[in-house]
This record gives C-alpha cells, sequence and structure tokens, in this order.
C-alpha cells in the first residue's frame, strides 16, 4: 500500500511538473459571441494535452478593429496566437504571411476533417479558403478536399434578415388599410416573408413612412415615423454588404476572383442587371428614415432607429439582433419578430442571394508546434456540437450542419430559423489585398450615388473603371 | 608612450566611480549630459521615424506585402501631384482651413473685445466659452454627428420647427463642408479669442484716454490703438489654426467619415486611407511630406509677415 501510495505521489508530481502553462491570445471585436466564446472557455475548457491552457481574448470595439489588428499585426509585435478576422481581410494577410495555412494540420488530423466536412459549404467558402473556391465548388467536392488551401474557421457566421414590428404587421387596421391600397395582406407572420419581394418591401415603405401628426395603428405619432430601412452608408463596408444582394438577385455580379485572370470587370461591374438592379436599390431609400440621404445609414444607426420605434422594418446583421428582443434597450423588444430578407424573382425563382457577415478565426504564423497544437485544440472544442449548441443558446450561430440541423435549433433564438434558411444563399465580396482599395473608392462612389450626386450608371461605370485599371496593375486580369 | 594620454585621468590611471562621477559633473559637461535623454528619446520617436519615413517615400513599398521596398525615386511625388484625387482634396481642405479659420478669426475677436470688457460673471461666462477647445476630438466630433443627424439631431429639429421637414446637412457637400467648417470653428475659436484677449488688455488705458480727449472716432481707435497691439497675436492664431486645420482628420473622420462621397475628404484623410486602408505606404509617406511642406511655406510667409511688420515699426 506505501509503494503503491508513493507511486501515486510521483505521478502526480511527475504530471505537475509537465503541464504547461499556456496562453492564447485572441484579438477579437468586442460582441456577445466573443464574450460568451471567453467566459465559456473559462468556465469549461480543459485542454486535452493536460497543459494549462487559458484562452486570453483582447475584445476591440469593432469600427477600431481593422486599425488595431491591422498596426498588431504590420508592426511585427506577434501579439496574438489567434486573430478573429473579417473574411474579406484574408487575403491581405495571408500574403503578408501573418496567417498559417492549416492543410497540413488539417490533414493529420481526423477531427479537424470531419469538422471541416461538416461545416457549411457557404462558410468555408468565405471563411476559410485562399485563393477563394466558391461554395458549389467545395459542395462538389465533398466539403473537405486537400486541393484547397484552408486558413480559418467560423467564430461566429452571421447573415442579414429582416427584424419586423409585428405589433404593424399584424394590426388589423394597418391590415386592412394595406389591402385597401395594395390589394395584398400585410406579412404578420414570420414565415409570410417567405415570399417577399423587393416590390413587397417598396410598398411597406411607402405604406408606413408617416409624418408626426398622423396615426399609426390607431395611435397618434409625435415623430416621422419611417417604413424601412438597410445600410447605406460610407463607413468601412456598409453599402456594398447591402447593394452586393440586388446585383446577385438581379443576375448581375461583381469581379469573380476564383476565375482570374480571365473573369472580366468592365461589362460585368456595370452591367445593365447591376444598373437595375442599384437604382432599385436607391429607389427604396425614399421610405428610409432621413440620415439615408447623408450616406450615414451603417447597421447601427439603423438599429437604433428600430429600437427608439421609428422604423416599421429592417435588415440588419444576426449579430445586433439581441439588443433588440432585449427590453431594457429597446422599446420594441415585445413586438419585434424576425423574417427573411425581401428577394427578386428572378426566371421565374425568387433569389435571395446575399453577402455573407460574421468572421472566421484563424491561427498566426510565428507560433510554436506546441502552441499551434493547442490553439488547434480550442478549435475543436469550440466547433464541438456541445460548445456550439451552449454558443447558439447564448444568442449566437452556428455553422456546423450537425447543429444546424438539430430539430431545436430553431427553437433557440427567435431568428434562427431565418439564419438556417437564409445560409445557403451566402456569398463573399473579395478576398485579395487589393480589395480595400476596391472596397474604399467602391464605397465612395455609392456614397455619391446614395446621396444624390451622380446616377447609379455613372456610379458603377466609375467603379468598373479604377478596379479594370488597379486589377490590371496587379496582374489579376489578362 | 601608450594610448591612455589621450583619455581622461578618470578613465585611465584612476577608475573609480568617484573618478567617473567627477568627470561627469564638471561644469562643462552637465548641462549637455541633463539634457542628453530627453534629446536621444526625441530622436528615438520624433526624428527618427521622420527620416524613416522620408527615405521610404523615395520607394515602392506596401507595408502588408512581403516584398523588400523598391527604390522608385520621386516616381511618388510625381504621381501624386498628377493624381486629380489628391488636388481635389487639397482644394477641400482649402476649402475648410479658409472658412474654418475665417470664422473663428471673425468669432475669436468679436468673442475677445466681449470679454475684454468688465461685467458680471465673466469670468464664469469666459471659462464656459473656453471649454470647447479643452475637449477632446472624439467628444466633439461624436456630439456633432449627433447634433447633425436628421432624425434625432438638435439641428434638425430646430430647423423643422419652421420648414416642417427634417433637415439633413450632411446631405449635400456644400453642407457637409459648412458642418466641418461649424465644428471646428465651435472648437477652436475660444482660442483665438484667447490669444486676441491677451494682446486687448495689454493696450495702456491711457492711449484711449488721450483718443478720447482728442475726439478720436471708435474706428479711428480701434485701427490705430487697439489693431497695432493685437495685429502680432492675430497673425499667430492665423498661423496656428491654419496649420493645425490644414491637418484636420479628427473632425472630418467621425462626423462625415469624407462624405458625401469624396466632398469633405481632407488632405489627411487620404493621406490615412492610403497609408492604412489601400496600404501604398510609401505614396502616403510622400504625401505626409507634401502636407509638411506646405505647412512649412504656410509658416515660412507667417514670419516674412511679422518681420516685415518688426522692420515697418523699426522705421
Amino acid at each position: 500500500m506505501k509503494k503503491y501510495l508513493l507511486a501515486c505521489t510521483a505521478m502526480f508530481i511527475g504530471s505537475t511538473a509537465m503541464a504547461e502553462e499556456i496562453v492564447i491570445r485572441m484579438a477579437a471585436p468586442d460582441w456577445g459571441p466573443t464574450r460568451f466564446m471567453q467566459e465559456h472557455a473559462n468556465e469549461t475548457y480543459s485542454a486535452p494535452s493536460g497543459n494549462d491552457v487559458t484562452l486570453e481574448i483582447d475584445f476591440i470595439p469593432w469600427p477600431n478593429f481593422f486599425d488595431r489588428v491591422n498596426a498588431s499585426l504590420n508592426s511585427g509585435e506577434q501579439r496574438y496566437q489567434m486573430i478573429v478576422s473579417d473574411s474579406q481581410w484574408l487575403g491581405n494577410f495571408i500574403e503578408a504571411g501573418h496567417f498559417l495555412r492549416l492543410n497540413d494540420y488539417i490533414e493529420e488530423s481526423d477531427e479537424l476533417q470531419a469538422i471541416m466536412a461538416d461545416l457549411h459549404p457557404a462558410l468555408v467558402a468565405g471563411y476559410s479558403t485562399y485563393p477563394h473556391v466558391p461554395a458549389d465548388e467545395i459542395e462538389a467536392l465533398g466539403g473537405y478536399s486537400p486541393e484547397m488551401n484552408y486558413y480559418g474557421f467560423p467564430q461566429f457566421p452571421d447573415n442579414y434578415f429582416t427584424y419586423y414590428r409585428n405589433d404593424l404587421f399584424c394590426d388589423e387596421g394597418e391590415n386592412a388599410a394595406f389591402q385597401e391600397t395594395y390589394g395584398a395582406e400585410l406579412p404578420c407572420a414570420p414565415e409570410a416573408w417567405e415570399t417577399v419581394t423587393w416590390d413587397d418591401w417598396r410598398n411597406f415603405g411607402e405604406f408606413f413612412t408617416r409624418a408626426a401628426g398622423e396615426t399609426l395603428a390607431g395611435v397618434e405619432l409625435t415623430e416621422d415615423f419611417y417604413g424601412i430601412a438597410y445600410q447605406a452608408g460610407k463607413p468601412l463596408d456598409f453599402s456594398t454588404m447591402q447593394i452586393n444582394a440586388f446585383f446577385w438577385q438581379w443576375g448581375g455580379g461583381i469581379w469573380d476572383e476564383s476565375n482570374e485572370p480571365n473573369a472580366e470587370v468592365i461589362g460585368v461591374v456595370n452591367s445593365p442587371e447591376n444598373i437595375a438592379a442599384f437604382e432599385t436599390y436607391l429607389s427604396l431609400l425614399d421610405y428610409a428614415p432621413p440620415i439615408a440621404q447623408t450616406g450615414q445609414m451603417g447597421i447601427f444607426e439603423i438599429q437604433d432607429l428600430y429600437m427608439q420605434g421609428r422604423i416599421a422594418a429592417i435588415i440588419d446583421w444576426a449579430a445586433l439582433a439581441g439588443p433588440v428582443v432585449d427590453p431594457s434597450s429597446s422599446t420594441v423588444a415585445d413586438v419585434t419578430s424576425f423574417g427573411l430578407m425581401p428577394g427578386n424573382i428572378l426566371n421565374g425563382d425568387l433569389d435571395r442571394s446575399a453577402n455573407l457577415g460574421g468572421q472566421p478565426f484563424v491561427l498566426t504564423t510565428w507560433n510554436d508546434e506546441e502552441t499551434i497544437q493547442e490553439a488547434l485544440d480550442l478549435v475543436i472544442w469550440w466547433l464541438s456540437e456541445d460548445t456550439q449548441i451552449a454558443a447558439v443558446q447564448a444568442g449566437g450561430q452556428s455553422g456546423m450542419m450537425s447543429v444546424l440541423n438539430n430539430p431545436d435549433y430553431d427553437s433557440w433564438a427567435p431568428w434562427n430559423a431565418q439564419f438556417r434558411q437564409s445560409l445557403p444563399w451566402q456569398r463573399d465580396l473579395w478576398h485579395i489585398p487589393e480589395m480595400f482599395e476596391m472596397l474604399t473608392q467602391q464605397q465612395e462612389e455609392f456614397d455619391r450615388a446614395i446621396t444624390g450626386q451622380i446616377s447609379a450608371e455613372e456610379a458603377l461605370n466609375a467603379i468598373a473603371e479604377f478596379q479594370d485599371e488597379l486589377l490590371r496593375d496587379a496582374g489579376r486580369l489578362e | 608612450m601608450t594610448s591612455d594620454m589621450h583619455l581622461p585621468p578618470a578613465f585611465t590611471t584612476q577608475r573609480s566611480a568617484r573618478g567617473i562621477l567627477q568627470w561627469l559633473n564638471a561644469p562643462e559637461r552637465r548641462g549637455p549630459l541633463l539634457v542628453a535623454p530627453a534629446i536621444l528619446t526625441l530622436f528615438l520617436v520624433n526624428i527618427l521615424p521622420l527620416l524613416w519615413s522620408f527615405g521610404l517615400s523615395f520607394f515602392n513599398y506596401r507595408a502588408n506585402r512581403q516584398a523588400a521596398p523598391r527604390f522608385d525615386g520621386l516616381d511618388n511625388y510625381g504621381d501624386l501631384l498628377t493624381d486629380d484625387r489628391v488636388w481635389e482634396r487639397f482644394v477641400t481642405t482649402g476649402m475648410i482651413v479658409a472658412g474654418s479659420v475665417g470664422l473663428q478669426l471673425i468669432i475669436g475677436f468679436g468673442l475677445a473685445l466681449l470679454f475684454a470688457k468688465k461685467f458680471p460673471l465673466r469670468r464664469i461666462l469666459l471659462m464656459l466659452v473656453l471649454t470647447p477647445m479643452m475637449l477632446s476630438f472624439v467628444s466633439v466630433g461624436i456630439f456633432f454627428k449627433l447634433f447633425y443627424d436628421p432624425s434625432l439631431g438638435l439641428l434638425s429639429w430646430i430647423v423643422g420647427q419652421f420648414t416642417g421637414e427634417p433637415f439633413a446637412i450632411l446631405a449635400t457637400p456644400a453642407g457637409a463642408i459648412s458642418a466641418i467648417v461649424i465644428a471646428d470653428a465651435w472648437m477652436w475659436s475660444p482660442f483665438v479669442m484667447l490669444l486676441v484677449l491677451a494682446g486687448l488688455v495689454s493696450v495702456p488705458d491711457y492711449l484711449y484716454e488721450a483718443a478720447h480727449v482728442d475726439r478720436a472716432s471708435g474706428w479711428r481707435r480701434f485701427r490705430t490703438i487697439t489693431l497695432p497691439y493685437v495685429k502680432g497675436l492675430i497673425l499667430l492664431a492665423l498661423l496656428f489654426r491654419t496649420i493645425e486645420t490644414f491637418k484636420t482628420f479628427d473632425l472630418v473622420y467621425l462626423i462625415t467619415a469624407g462624405g458625401p462621397g469624396s466632398a469633405t475628404e481632407t488632405v489627411a484623410v487620404y493621406a490615412y486611407r492610403l497609408g492604412f486602408q489601400n496600404f501604398r505606404t510609401s505614396e502616403a509617406s510622400a504625401l505626409a511630406y507634401l502636407i509638411l511642406f506646405v505647412v512649412i511655406v504656410l509658416t515660412s510667409l507667417y514670419l516674412y509677415l511679422v518681420n516685415r511688420r518688426d522692420a515697418e515699426a523699426a522705421s
């Protein structure tokens, strides 16, 4: 017995002495999904290696996130082992040598291969592959293939959909008035939004836009009320995220990076389909709050106005839905429902293509093998079914098909059904390093059109000309 | 003969710590040694990056690429000076500088004239008027962004009382430039006031009394007594405010983000976009030096005017 106790003590001391303290520091936007990741890791994560691994997240406000991450990476301080990156930044930081190519590690790990195969192809396309591989090709390859270059995993997948006031859309008086004017019913239940088109959206906008003194659902308005709103802002990528959805839904498109150097810009970016789509987008701003006229109507501005009860329906990201249904921050928390984003009827079918949101998380290149393995174990933990279910139940989203197909998924948050249904429609912006210049110039031209300085056609011609020259200089166009 | 003979005794025959201290503490070395840490810090955090970025402006280099810098001579300067977008930004900056500095001088001078007189609560009001220039740019920027908001802002509400319509000042290029000018003038007019006020209170009372006895008009008193006393300070305010407004970044970035389109994008905001959004590091460095060149020209112009004034006074 004595010998047995001595052996146990020796083993305990030995194992304690061998366990290393490893800190995985991650730069992440300061919002719910990343806060949850930190809390949940603190509570539940223990490294399978036996090492004492701590996840330490640097929470950075989103408007400053790119600047901070960019400064950290380019300064060479090597502060972070992992980084939450917007999907469009991948190419830039990969080509600068900051983000780690993961193929060898995935090849060696059955768990990681299973994760890649289980992820929704739209998310693998947007969050992981560089050079970019479209979702349909990933689906054809069975989800995972060593032929592609993998860099990231979903930290928080996101897409946008409609937030609407069910007290207005379900009001009998308003419904009768709407029926009389437009000969159709207002979509009251979330399912009713499955057939809503942009023409219907225009009607909602026109119908619900009212001046102070008029009545709304039987109540006299003390302030002006607005029908509809979506992103129309110059900062970051606000306008682009919404306008791309119009391009794709109208059968147009953006420069196809997966087909360089053969993909064209002239005639694609300024195609008749894109011009018609952009004109429709601009015309719908007539029913938005007046901030739209200034080109400053970003995702936070419309969220604020909606929470103050000034708009009937908006289109915004899942990431911003939490405060909207929280009575401590929103005056319309109890009367908000969620529906799919409107679509356009293209070739007889309702097209709901949209620009993917959310962010992947990636590993950086300067870590030793042990740290890399620990970081990958954290990835496996985060994308495990139990953790993903906990994340979704806390208000997040999952990109794992096994979780999305859980029969209870839709019941975990009031917008989950919309997220799940719209996921197959997601496409992404460019991922190449030139993305920043393309985006900045594009946002500027969109802004000129939004503020009425130029027409949709003039804006798209200017964008096409700029992109053509830039991409030729970069050797991405023949 | 050994090489030790050329060294101070403290380092040769007597190598004690005391000897070194005595050598360092010699009156002719004490001064330079005391300022040496400050000079070294200034060199490391200011001069060295300045020289580094100046050198970089002659290369083709992007901070987001692994490629080594390639010498390009004056290409970056040539490209910038022939780029319409850069000239547009210089014109926009000029418009903002002219509008804002002009407004600051008018308001600052008016306030200084007001506060040069004695009246009840003068000190408290003076403190309140000085408050804007003590605030951070971020606070002022966010305050004015909300102030101009057409749905929630006070300005729109006030205009709406008369027109019945929301007022979106940031919706047009002219309106957005005016909005930046107003915000900048609100923040910095007190600075002009402070400088002019210093000149006004230094005017001896007996000069005004003598002018009163001579029955000089108010305009003549202002032109021949007040203005000569404050002229130098007005020029100083003009110089400081022109240079600062020329480099305006924060307010523009926060209030309009350079929009609508690029209507309010100053040359400083454009340099930021070139360097930190488009990663054209060398071009951004070159543009920063073009901005510096303009600032140096403005400073030289000011010094020329001051020297001419001094020469006139001497003659």
